[in-house]
């Protein structure tokens, strides 16, 4: 094909971009691929083949029938490219087994204005947000609009009205004359059709494939054998190892080191300093989806070998010395722990919520109820140790990294090595585990950082499970107060809440939480910040981990010195609440988990709802409520029995996918509450690896996790689930402990905590 | 120095310290980075390989230790995905982010070796690796499923 037809094609098959929100368009390549992959090992996008014609950036159909989608967010094991494929299929009705996904490049993005996210918008490429409604809407249309133009390229062909013509399973046909084309076969005409008008999608109501089907995620085989390619697996030409170390105190230099006492070890090739006061490229940070200053880089130093070991050896034997800084005067984790708390006698520098008269009404109350919280700092710990690899040159920078936001480490990494971000290329691997971790793209630069002082051959930097654990982003440290005034019929009048903790931590779910958004009437939320020096970051469900636990917990013990039940409680407070989902699933777990049965002694069952994403207004958000069944033996060993469930995402997807997602937020939620701390000392953090922060293992799971689906509300949003469970869990468990035990758990993680009773 | 390794049945000779772990071994001087590193003191179980038919974590194997012994990797263990335990992995949609799952299925496959019908005490027993998604439920389900197909 010639250019000027190729031009040509690329202009009038556009789809008008008011009709399709941004932009989003269809494409139609040609490929001699085989169809048997769903999706590649190397799951970043290939190179066209000579003769490829791309017309528009999301969806292809190649002569091979097979249709390729082009994902932005980067799948975790959440099954966001499966979701895309998925939404896509519903409209353009095509074979299910003809679908194949791959990341769409971040570069792209950039030269081709935007095409796959808004310039410095934070979505386009994040990871998390699995079933944006947007990105659902997007894409349902492209489905919409590509399959109309595959109907009316055939339609014309054969001379017949397009309504005669059926488009199904990557066929088109003709009924009445028994015509038939595949979508390959008809795919090149329907790039230059123009249509009247964009067809519109169908109502959720009639959807045929979303909801309905569960196909398991696409990349299963390419697990099962070995052969998916995660960053840390990446294998190129010529490529050597570099092992890293940053300021074991963050915050603090690098003084001294020697490498030549290292150098003529087995495979070592050279030294990397990294100095965070070297100047760094400009960037206009309007493009930037996060503030660049989250990625900042450590002082580090690393060695760079022919295979990792080598590094990992000669670092270790390096000698070096650092500058600890001001970090250093946290001497031990009691005295973190004291200033947290202290700050909670003071008023809290930031009013972030104010309404009626909390402060004046609830010591007048028939009751005074009062409790302070404590989460510990906690490492996202994903399995795959933070690592990726790097190849600079004077003017091509590439990157191949286990990300959760490209985009972001395309600008990063532009930043880091001064090459215009046009020249960078991130090539998304598959990712194992992210949880927040590699939002922020510090692990990026620190790549790039290494790379840069070893050019023109690819370096893979890898962090050993210790320095991954050390030098997290971690889940801030949080301390807090939680009062409440209740009247005479024991629900709460005033309520007033005290947070504390190191930069990093958040009000979410204080601030706008149904209590803190109109529900209680008379409402104050203050929050402090105190001077630690410990580098932290976004950590599955956001300031909402910690903030659920407080607010659970804390109502719990307002329904005990109310002397009415904890679910009943509930149900009372919530009624008051217009969004009618969250009594749904009040009732829905108190149902199926037979609450209020009797058990025998040492059991006790504790209940816990909470909502992510509400942003402080009804029917936004995802609501979970959670009771968790538990034994604790006199000796104060907790054994949980089971978890029951009920969410309200308004609707949902993909059945099977949802319950892997609770069933994982559940696990995860357990392993924070039980289990999860880091502690400081002299300004380090002690903990490296898991035989110093615990894991929960297959062993120590709850009997039985039922996920119910009574609590869904029907409402016409579909909220995302990989964040929401984890908020639910901890504090449902710690009230089921108080039921047990008459103990009440007031810190994470309950392990340190004695449960004893007599 | 060189050592000898029979890995899935093919014997090579690889020029390392002997003192190396057979994980980066593998990973790196080999390329089989199906076998993965998750914490390199015997803890995660994630990188799990077969020697002698045993589960053994190869973060603590010395290449030494393993010369000349029968390696099995989860690249070995069936040539298209058609080993029973990797068929009901796929079907019961088991993997999140999937990095631990190597090691997950040379655990489990080792346990099916010895003890076809595994309760799940010996599940808890056997396979004791970290998964941080919390696929666990799934691991072990799955494992039931598989070892009820073989006997039917
Ligand atoms: S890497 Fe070997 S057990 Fe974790
Ligand atoms: S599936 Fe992600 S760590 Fe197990």
């Amino acid at each position: 094909m010639d250019m000027n037809r190729m031009e040509m094609n690329r202009r009038e098959f556009l789809i008008n971009a008011a009709a399709v929100g941004g932009g989003l368009a269809i494409g139609i390549t040609w490929s001699d691929e085989s169809s048997a992959a769903f999706v590649n090992p190397e799951p970043w996008a290939q190179p066209l083949i000579p003769g490829t014609v791309e017309f528009t950036p999301w969806v292809s159909i190649g002569k091979d029938n097979i249709v390729t989608v082009r994902v932005t967010s980067p799948d975790l094991g959440n099954g966001i490219m499966t979701q895309f494929a998925m939404t896509l299929t519903e409209e353009l009705n095509c074979d299910w087994s003809k679908v194949r996904a791959e990341y769409a490049p971040a570069n792209r993005n950039l030269k081709e204005k935007n095409v796959y996210s808004q310039p410095g918008g934070i979505l386009g490429y994040f990871s998390g947000r699995s079933t944006g409604p947007e990105r659902t809407a997007s894409l349902l249309q492209v489905g919409a609009s590509a399959r109309e133009r595959l109907k009316e390229a055939a339609a014309q062909s054969w001379g017949v009205p397009r309504a005669e013509v059926e488009a199904k399973n990557s066929v088109v046909s003709h009924k009445k004359s028994g015509k038939k084309l595949t979508y390959g076969e008809i795919a090149e005409k329907a790039a230059v059709i123009k249509l009247d008008s964009e067809p519109k999608p169908k109502d959720a109501k009639d959807w045929w494939f979303l909801g309905k089907a569960s196909p398991v995620k696409l990349q299963l085989p390419l697990i099962t054998n070995g052969s998916a390619v995660y960053g840390i697996d990446v294998k190129l030409p010529d490529m050597v190892y570099a092992a890293l170390m940053q300021s074991p105190v963050h915050g603090g230099k690098l003084k001294s080191y020697d490498f030549e006492k290292v150098k003529n070890m087995p495979g070592v090739r050279g030294v990397a300093v990294v100095d965070p006061s070297e100047p760094r490229a400009a960037l206009d940070p309007k493009i930037v989806p996060f503030p660049l200053g989250l990625s900042a880089p450590q002082s580090a130093i690393a060695v760079i070998a022919d295979h990792y070991w080598q590094a990992k050896k000669a670092l270790e034997a390096m000698p070096m010395e650092w500058d600890d800084g001001p970090g250093a005067q946290w001497k031990n984790d009691a005295q973190v722990v004291k200033a947290a708390k202290d700050a909670l006698d003071r008023e809290g520098k930031k009013i972030e919520v104010t309404r009626g008269k909390p402060l004046e009404l609830l010591d007048k109350q028939a009751k005074v109820v009062e409790g302070t919280y404590y989460t510990p700092y906690c490492d996202h710990v994903t399995m795959e140790p933070l690592n990726g690899t790097c190849k600079v040159t004077a003017d091509r920078v590439d990157v191949w990294h286990p990300s959760q936001h490209s985009q972001q480490g395309l600008f990063v990494t532009a930043h880091e090595t001064g090459v215009a971000p046009e020249n960078v290329y991130v090539h998304q691997t598959w990712v194992g585990g992210g949880f927040g971790r590699r939002v922020y793209s510090d692990d990026i630069r620190m790549v790039a950082a290494v790379a840069k002082k070893f050019p023109g051959r690819p370096v893979k930097v890898i962090w050993s499970r210790e320095e991954s654990m050390r030098q997290g982003r971690f889940r801030a440290l949080e301390a807090a107060k939680l009062r409440a005034g209740l009247g005479a019929d024991g629900m709460p009048v005033a309520f007033h809440v005290r947070s504390t903790g190191g930069p990093g931590k958040s009000v979410r779910y204080l601030a706008d939480g149904p209590h803190a958004s109109g529900m209680i009437e008379n409402v104050q939320v203050e929050s402090d910040i105190i001077p630690l020096n410990i580098l932290t970051g976004p950590y599955r469900g956001p300031g909402y981990n910690s903030n659920s636990f407080f607010i659970e917990t804390f109502f719990d013990e307002c329904a005990v010195a109310a002397g009415i039940d904890p679910m009943e409680y509930r149900l009372k407070l919530f009624a008051k609440w217009p969004d009618k989902g969250w009594t749904k699933c009040l009732n829905e777990v108190k149902t199926k988990a037979r609450w209020g049965r009797k058990l025998p002694k040492g059991w006790g069952q504790g209940v816990a709802i909470v909502n992510w994403g509400m942003g402080g207004k009804p029917e936004h958000g995802t609501t979970v409520a959670a009771v968790a069944t538990v034994e604790v033996s006199k000796q104060g060993v907790l054994r949980i029995d089971s978890i029951d469930i009920a969410f309200d995402t308004g609707r949902i997807a993909n059945r099977d996918a949802i319950a892997a997602q609770i069933e994982g937020g559940v696990i995860f939620g357990l392993n924070m509450a039980l289990n999860e701390q880091l502690t400081v000392e002299n300004g380090r953090i002690v903990e490296g690896n898991y035989h110093e922060y615990p894991m929960l293992r297959i062993g120590d799971m709850p009997k039985r996790i039922n996920v119910h689906y009574g609590g869904l509300s029907g409402h016409e949003r579909m909220a995302e689930i990989g964040e929401p469970p984890v908020g639910a869990v901890g504090p449902a468990v710690g009230n089921a402990i108080f039921k047990a035990t008459g103990k009440r758990v007031r810190a994470m993680p309950f392990r340190l905590q004695d449960l004893s009773w007599t | 120095m060189a050592v000898d390794l029979n890995i899935n049945g093919k014997r090579q000779s690889v020029d390392v310290d002997p003192s190396t772990p057979l994980l980066w071994v593998l990973r790196d001087n080999l390329g089989m980075t199906g076998t993965k590193y998750g914490c390199g003191i015997a803890q995660c179980g994630a990188c799990t390989v077969h020697i002698d038919g045993v589960a053994t974590r190869s973060c603590q194997v010395p290449a030494q230790a393993a010369a000349n012994k029968q390696i099995t990797t989860i690249e070995g263990l069936s040539k298209d995905n058609n080993h029973p335990l990797q068929k009901v992995w796929i079907e019961g949609n088991v993997a999140q982010c999937g990095y631990c799952q190597s090691g997950m299925l040379m655990a489990a496959a080792a346990l099916l070796k010895k003890n076809p019908n595994p309760t799940d005490a010996d599940i808890d027993a056997q396979v004791s690796n970290i998964c941080r998604c919390g696929t666990y439920p799934r691991v072990r389900a799955a494992i039931h499923k598989a070892a009820k197909m073989a006997k039917a």
